[in-house]
């Protein structure tokens, strides 16, 4: 059994030697098969929804309480109030069932995502060491991984996510909030090179996304003093252009971690990887630099409980376990 | 709450906000809570990244719109709290999150788009306002 509880999201998920056998996001549509009860619960109600989500994904798995070999949760980085429900909640659980709890760090979780899978065979895995750029709409990293639980970072972001200079640029354009995927959704119609946008290149391997935001939003400013419906003419080519300038910044640190590495396996982790420009971007630069690209499923890059359960797995097997005196912790201070 | 007193800087450019960060640290040496308003890409985040490194933070000081709150280490200090509300819809939602041993730890709190939790703002709290113009920010500090 593995808890995720340090955001938005309340997951449950349950895995069997590190294959997903059920993975439950609270407020999200629960499949009818299974005759589904989790109603729409707000995101951050995590002591209403927890209880709920766990049930459901044991029976999802259909796997008894008393079968269960552990219980894995996040216990950093997040929002403290958060964490502490997901925490206090396998702690409890485990203690009643007599099993080991196993602490798993969100942002190690994120990347294993890529081992995560509901199938048992002809799935592929990046080989070690890999390189894998987590992007999502709290995060931006380009991380070094030497094994399941070895990891290092190269570089981050230093000031908005990936996801977020989506989100606030499309905020701007006056895109509903989240915005991230309608501008994908209408870049698709058009033209990326219309509008040029600065890419804020950094020494080493670090991003700046705070410095597009407000180049966008001045060229906004001044254009809809000269048309006030600047925007609505041109929606489709700003979507394209912020969207191929954001697609730019991260492409150009991952061929430059890759080049420096010499590595050519690269995964791409975080719900920004749905992003359609993005993946097709990577996809043309892995066919000409002989890279080997791994994007995991969807349902397993935003937070979800499945990554927790996988990272669960392989500390597990290392028998990295946890005392009842486990806290949270709610500042990113590495991969450990 | 009525402010009494109100100090006004002017940055022309970011290496500016060195200057202003501490002599905002300086004259609001009481407090503890800082609010920070602003429209959308006014400087808050980048502000707080200056205000931090007043304060000796070696941390990484990114934006915390997603995570909504960050939180900073010093060496030896108390931990410093960046909170964005951005995303925040009631304020309910606070109590989810245990607002209330961040607000009160006695620790610097940076709380960006406060106005999304009006009622739970402490009422000693130090406000910022950014003002864009056309080529500079109006930073009023209000005590």
């Amino acid at each position: 059994m593995a808890i995720e509880s340090s955001c938005d999201e309340t997951s449950a998920a349950v895995s069997n030697k590190g294959k997903i056998l059920a993975n439950v996001i609270a407020g999200q549509k629960v499949h009818e098969a299974y005759g589904g009860v989790v109603p729409e619960l707000a995101s951050r109600a995590h002591q209403q929804n927890i209880i709920p989500v766990v049930d459901q994904a044991l029976k999802e798995a259909n796997v008894a309480k008393n079968d269960l070999q552990a219980v894995a949760f996040t216990n950093g980085p997040g929002l403290m109030g958060s964490l502490l429900v997901g925490t206090s909640f396998a702690k409890s659980f485990a203690l009643a069932l007599g099993i080991p709890i196993i602490e798993v760090n969100h942002m190690q979780a994120h990347i294993l995502a890529l081992f995560a899978s509901r199938e048992d065979e002809g799935v592929e895995y990046p080989e070690f060491p890999f390189l894998c750029l987590t992007v999502s709409g709290g995060h931006t990293q380009i991380v070094k991984v030497h094994d399941h639980l070895e990891m290092e970072v190269l570089g981050q972001t230093l000031d908005d996510a990936a996801g977020e200079a989506f989100d606030k640029i499309a905020k701007i354009l006056g895109l509903p909030y989240p915005g991230g995927p309608l501008i994908d959704k209408m870049a698709v119609k058009g033209d990326p090179a219309r509008f040029k946008f600065p890419v804020t290149r950094l020494s080493g391997l670090n991003f700046s996304f705070s410095g597009l935001k407000t180049a966008v939003l001045y060229f906004i400013q001044k254009q809809l003093s000269i048309d006030p419906e600047f925007i609505d003419k041109n929606l489709a080519d700003l979507c394209a252009s912020v969207q191929h300038t954001i697609v730019e910044s991260l492409v150009i640190k991952l061929i430059e971690a890759a080049e420096s590495e010499g590595i050519e396996h690269i995964g791409i982790a975080g719900g920004v990887s749905a992003n359609s420009g993005l993946r097709s971007r990577l996809q043309a630069e892995a066919k000409g630099r002989g890279w080997k690209l791994f994007i995991p499923p969807f349902e397993f890059c935003t937070d979800n409980a499945a990554m927790i359960a996988v990272t669960g797995y392989y500390k597990y097997l290392n028998k990295q376990f946890s005392t009842q005196d486990s806290a949270p912790f709610a500042r990113f201070s590495g991969m450990k | 709450m009525e402010s009494a007193v109100t100090h006004t800087y002017t940055c022309s450019k970011p290496e500016e906000l060195a200057a202003i960060a501490s002599e905002i640290l300086s004259e609001a040496s009481g407090r503890r809570i800082f609010t920070l308003k602003g429209p959308l890409g006014a400087g808050k985040t980048t502000l707080v990244q200056y205000l931090c490194k007043s304060l000796g933070i070696s941390d990484n000081v990114s934006s915390p719109t997603f995570t909504i709150m960050n939180e900073y280490l010093t060496g030896t200090a108390d931990p410093v709290y960046h909170f964005d509300l951005y995303r925040i819809e009631s304020e309910n939602e606070l109590f989810d999150f245990g607002y209330e041993v961040y607000f009160y730890s006695g620790n610097y709190c940076f709380i960006e788009w406060p106005e999304k939790a009006k009622n739970l703002i402490p009422a000693t709290s130090a406000v910022i306002e950014i003002k864009p113009e056309a080529d500079k920010r109006i930073i009023t500090l209000s005590l």
